[in-house]
């Protein structure tokens, strides 16, 4: 009764068509995995080099706030220069104080101005101690590192 | 036919995959052949490159604040040979804003040497400057057809700081100056170029943007708080210009200390130079020591030093102030006879009256009293002869013979003690005289007040260098001194603070004899002697207007002091009473 179907299905199994149908599956199957790996790699690799470039841009960007943050400073020190301020002093009236000009008064409490304090809090930490491998590896430095070590060992 | 096609196929498959193994095979061989290990190795010879990051050098702050060394942004104007359009147009807009040769910018740019694809035409170019060549540049990019260069494509601009020093020549004997390579030359930027400069780091970066890199952290150089005050600093140099003119004097020095704890509040000397211009360094000086006099330029003190000599004798309880001698204006020593300094017998004198009226005879009796041997320890002890430890650069330790020294002779005990024959540097002197001051204790000088690094403010402790004298001694010998100025009325005094002090006057030496005619006048004091707040030098070199150091250096002396309780809100002496009794 049942050797009819039998038959039936190992005549389907076995069709031509039906193997090449496997083999081309197969095969788009592969190229399917492989063009997602090459995806992805891609995709990896242009936001590396995007962080890069963006990393090199900010870098540069503090090295210039920096130097015209140095440069304002200085330029407000020259315009606030001993001479500077003597001469728009006298500009505007005023003369340098004799001691007869001068009245002491005794303050309670007044403490006299101490020498200037530059401290400030710890500058940030503006990097990573260490980057892992995992962040500055390409895919193939990745396969090569493993290749070495299975060498090595 | 269809037995065919699939004949053909696998034929055609075949072949494929042929060609795929042979590329395969080509591919591993290639990757294994000897010229691919060389080639590996000049990828990887061009795959990181070492960069260094230079730190930016640490600022000078004065001890309120001030900025007296920074940086400033100037530029490096070039051109990039690869991109140039128009060599005449560049040529003219350069030679026209920063007055260079156009003959010659037009020879560099079309004939540059060998291999260079960027040539620098000018560095260290003002921020003003080249923004006008840059708008220049974008004026004419603006100007051009669509499609076309500007006339100045190719000139490029890069920014980078440089010292600059916004008081110009205010104390620049203190601070020194830095070179266009960085170097730091006298005063602090010499004594602390290390630290000023900071540590560059190097590290290899990779030169492909797909690999990230470690940035590294580059602190800036330490950051420099001094002890000077900039505003007594412009003070004495005004003072000692203005005393320059109305005495006639060659050169001058005026120096103000801490004598309670050494810190330099101020050291103003004639020759001052505007650092941003450090290249007329040459014309300004004709040797390293006139840059700094009050550390490097030694010079016999005259009666200054008698305050040493004092110090010594009645530490030594060789006399007390009580004690008295017969002053017959001349005495013998070594076969040489020394007068007083107006050749004339003082009759029977006490000690205060041997400090009041400058008497050379006086400190011969006193030196052969306690003995050549007491007398040079005593020396010693007060550092002549050694360097101080002032930190800035360019230091000199001054010269004093002793006995077993080649040209030391017996009379030279007796011109020592009242400061001839004896080299010594002003900064030695105020080092010296602190002990005094300071009850018995002697300070080291110094004008770092504090460094700061990372954030963090390190402040310098005060350093002493013995203690030659007791405070006994120290206190007795003050009082002398500020009762021998009152009693005669000097020009020194300052109303309403006490104070005490001694004037110098010395005849300069010239080729092995003294010079009639020609003095260094100097006055050394501090007050309120109850409470040393300042110690002031004066040294006037051969003034014309009067020889003595009582009519040139002490009016100097007062006047400064004037200024100096001013600016330092030092409160009049009964003011002082007044809060202290409360």
């Amino acid at each position: 009764m049942n050797i009819p179907n039998i038959n039936f299905i190992h005549a389907y199994r076995v069709a031509p068509w039906r193997v090449q149908r496997q083999w081309i599956g197969n095969a788009l199957l592969l190229v399917v995995v492989l063009a997602l790996v090459a995806g992805l790699y891609l995709n990896v690799t242009s936001r590396t080099a995007i962080a890069g470039r963006e990393i090199q841009d900010l870098m540069s960007a503090i090295a210039i706030s920096q130097q015209t943050s140095s440069d304002l400073h200085t330029q407000l020190a020259s315009l606030t220069s001993a001479s500077a301020m003597e001469q728009r002093a006298r500009l505007l009236g005023f003369r340098p104080v004799t001691s007869e000009d001068l009245q002491y008064l005794v303050v309670p409490g007044y403490v006299a101005p101490e020498p200037v304090n530059l401290s400030s809090n710890a500058l940030p930490q503006l990097s990573a101690l260490t980057i892992p491998p995992e962040y500055n590896q390409s895919l193939l430095d990745w396969l090569d590192d493993r290749i070495a070590s299975r060498r090595a060992q | 036919m269809r037995s065919q096609y699939a004949r053909r196929v696998q034929v055609l498959t075949g072949a494929m995959l042929l060609i795929a193994l042979a590329i395969i095979v080509q591919l591993t061989r290639i990757q294994n052949s000897p010229e691919a290990a060389v080639f590996r190795q000049q990828a990887e010879n061009y795959a990181y490159e070492w960069k260094t990051f230079y730190p930016n050098r640490g600022e000078i702050y004065d001890r309120n604040g001030r900025l007296l060394a920074g940086q400033k942004t100037v530029y490096e104007i070039g051109v990039d040979l690869t991109t140039v359009r128009d060599p005449h147009a560049i040529a003219f807009a350069v030679s026209r804003e920063l007055g260079l040769n156009y003959d010659n910018l037009m020879n560099v740019i079309q004939n540059p040497p060998e291999g260079l694809s960027y040539l620098v035409l000018a560095d260290f170019v003002d921020a003003q400057k080249a923004l006008n060549l840059q708008e220049l540049k974008r004026a004419l990019q603006e100007q051009a057809s669509s499609g076309t260069l500007g006339g100045l494509t190719g000139l490029q601009f890069k920014a980078h700081p440089q010292r600059s020093y916004p008081e110009n020549a205010l104390a620049s004997n203190i601070l020194g100056f830095v070179n266009r390579e960085g170097k730091g030359y006298f005063g602090i930027e010499e004594n602390y170029d290390n630290l000023l400069a900071g540590n560059p780091v190097s590290v290899l970066i990779p030169t492909d943007p797909n690999k990230a890199y470690e940035i590294p952290r580059v602190p800036d150089g330490t950051t420099m708080i001094l002890t000077i005050n900039r505003d007594l600093q412009a003070a004495a140099e005004n003072i000692l210009d203005k005393a320059l003119l109305e005495y006639g004097a060659q050169d001058g020095t005026i120096v103000i200390m801490n004598p309670q704890n050494g810190e330099l509040l101020a050291i103003a000397v004639s020759r001052r130079m505007d650092l941003n211009n450090f290249w007329n360094y040459g014309t300004i000086y004709h040797n390293a020591t006139e840059f700094n006099p009050a550390i490097s330029k030694t010079y016999e003190p005259g009666s200054v030093l008698k305050i040493l000599t004092m110090a010594a004798a009645l530490d030594t309880n060789t006399v007390t102030p009580a004690t008295t001698y017969l002053d017959t204006g001349s005495v013998l020593i070594g076969g040489v006879t020394i007068q007083n300094w107006d050749r004339n017998p003082w009759g029977v004198q006490n000690m205060l009256g041997c400090m009041q009226h400058s008497l050379n005879v006086c400190m011969v009796n006193l030196a052969t009293q306690m003995g050549a041997n007491n007398f040079y320890t005593y020396m010693d002890a007060f550092g002549l002869g050694h360097l101080t430890g002032v930190d800035l650069a360019g230091e000199s330790a001054g010269r004093l013979k002793v006995p077993g020294d080649s040209d030391w002779y017996p009379v030279d005990l007796g011109t020592n003690s009242f400061g001839q024959g004896v080299a010594v540097t002003p900064i030695q002197m105020m080092a010296a005289v602190s002990a005094v001051a300071n009850d018995g204790r002697m300070v080291t000088p110094h004008s770092l007040f504090a460094m700061v690094r990372d954030g963090r403010q390190y402040n310098v402790p005060a350093q002493f260098a013995g203690t030659p004298i007791s405070e006994q001694t120290a206190k007795t010998l003050t009082e002398m001194l500020a009762v021998s100025l009152e009693a005669e009325s000097s020009l020194a005094l300052v109303p309403g603070y006490r104070i005490a002090g001694k004037t110098g006057t010395a005849q300069i030496p010239v080729n092995g004899f003294y010079d009639g005619s020609q003095t260094n006048a100097s006055f050394i004091g501090w007050g309120p002697i109850d409470d040393p707040q300042f110690m002031i030098y004066v040294w006037l070199e051969r003034p014309t207007s009067s020889p003595w150091g009582s009519e040139t250096a002490a009016p100097v002396f007062s006047e400064m002091a004037q200024k100096t309780v001013i600016l330092l809100d030092i409160p009049p002496d009964f003011i002082r009473q007044q809060i202290a009794s409360q």
